[in-house]
């Protein structure tokens, strides 16, 4: 599991990691209003104001990530999440092949499966 | 036939790589449910309880089960009555510019607090949407100067700020997404706002004194006497210290009720000035303090008495 932080710079460490999960929050905003948006319950008013808000968000997000200097920090960490969580499912789906891939990446010689 | 290729047994993959994000919308559609029960204990002695049940989901997914459909219509109904949510422009303001951008705040810390900058014909404004509030503003006659100025940031990238030195003395920074464009703009709405040209040169503001002042600044562990830039105009008296953000002195001709000397030690010697205002008393002093005090006189339309210093 490689989640690194910058030991270097603590603050920028810290304020990458939160950054990072305030931008999932808001990617799950988006998928969620996505979905409402397509739900065809919403009046156009509505439609309009939050495709506004979350365009502003989105900016937001990114003046802050720029604002800091921290778009780099907050890529790699979410690559790195993102990494745990492929693991993740690869254990739950079927731990048997997720032990051989495991075992082939470290290089020990197979078995029989 | 010839040869036939020997095939490659074909295995079962899966999508090359999950994301948290993909992770989140799976769980957030299906919704989820979760029971918690938990006894937190020390030396096998409960002392915290939690019972928890939760279900989280999307709204979509909530209204297809049927929950929260009169909460969900009552949320957005009372949106329609609440205040207008747009961008507070005032009557016939014209846009010029808008861009992402941020305020710097420094009250109790400094930060940046990002937002939408918006430059019209009469004001340049930071304002933020959600939730809503104008983070700062100016009108463009208060603007004495702006200047861009590379800074760098925490990350260690190097960021280019938009610094606007207002008629106050007071500093303030954006961040702009394109600053330099902004900055041409502003210029263009007000050529006076160049950096090095003070305001004084413009017949409006009245220059009657500017240098040095030291003021007996109040601060929690008692008043403190400190240098700084006194300058009195037709826009007020103001002072302010090199390393303050604003001036910590701000005041209009009506806010001065009267004037006297007083025997006090000081930096500059034994005679200080002391100036009522509605809030108390400012106590200053100067190489020059009598040509300071006259200057407050003219400034505050000579309607206050002004006895000599005893010796």
């Amino acid at each position: 599991m490689g989640l690194t932080v910058d030991e270097k710079n603590l603050k920028n460490g810290v304020l990458s990691l939160v950054v990072t999960l305030v931008e999932v929050i808001q990617e799950a905003l988006e998928t969620q209003a996505v979905r409402r948006m397509e739900g065809g319950e919403l009046t156009e008013e509505e439609l309009n104001r939050l495709g506004e808000a979350l365009l502003e968000l989105d900016e937001a997000m990114e003046q802050i990530k720029a604002d800091h200097g921290i778009t780099q920090s907050v890529a790699d960490l979410r690559e790195g999440l993102d990494d745990v969580v492929d693991e993740l499912v690869d254990k739950l789906i079927n731990p048997r092949i997720a032990e051989a891939r495991s075992e082939r990446r470290s290089g020990v010689s197979g078995g029989a499966e | 036939m010839a040869d036939a290729f020997p095939l490659a047994p074909v295995e079962p993959v899966r999508d090359p790589q999950a994301t948290l994000t993909d992770l989140i919308e799976v769980l957030l559609n299906r919704g989820v449910i979760l029971h918690l029960d938990l006894i937190i204990s020390v030396a096998d002695i409960p002392l915290i309880g939690v019972s928890l049940k939760a279900a989280i989901a999307g709204i979509e997914t909530m209204l297809e089960y049927g929950m929260m459909r009169a909460w969900d219509e009552q949320t957005r109904a009372w949106v329609q009555r609440s205040i207008t949510r747009t961008v507070p422009f005032q009557t016939d303001e014209e846009l010029v510019a808008r861009m992402a951008g941020a305020h710097e705040h420094t009250a109790l810390y400094r930060s940046w607090r990002p937002g939408t900058v918006y430059l019209t014909n009469n004001r340049l404004f930071v304002f933020r949407r959600e939730p809503r509030e104008m983070l700062w503003e100016t009108t463009l006659e208060a603007i004495r100067s702006i200047a861009p100025e590379r800074e760098q940031s925490v990350g260690g990238e190097e960021r280019t700020r938009v610094r606007v030195e207002l008629a106050d003395g007071s500093i303030t920074r954006l961040s702009a997404s394109e600053p330099e464009r902004l900055i041409e703009l502003v210029r263009q709405e007000i050529p006076a706002a160049i950096p090095g040209e003070s305001r004084s040169t413009t017949t409006k503001a009245r220059l009657l004194y500017q240098g040095q002042l030291w003021y007996h600044e109040p601060r929690a562990g008692g008043p403190v006497w400190r240098g700084g830039q006194a300058r009195i105009d037709s826009s007020g008296f103001t002072w302010k210290a090199p390393v303050d953000a604003r001036a910590a002195i701000s005041l209009q001709p009506d806010e001065i009720r009267s004037l006297r000397f007083e025997s006090d030690h000081s930096p500059t010697g034994t005679v200080i000035l002391v100036v009522d205002v509605p809030w108390g008393s400012l106590r200053l002093a100067a190489q020059n303090i009598t040509d300071i005090a006259n200057a407050l006189v003219r400034f505050s339309s000579g309607r206050k008495e002004l006895p000599k210093p005893s010796e």
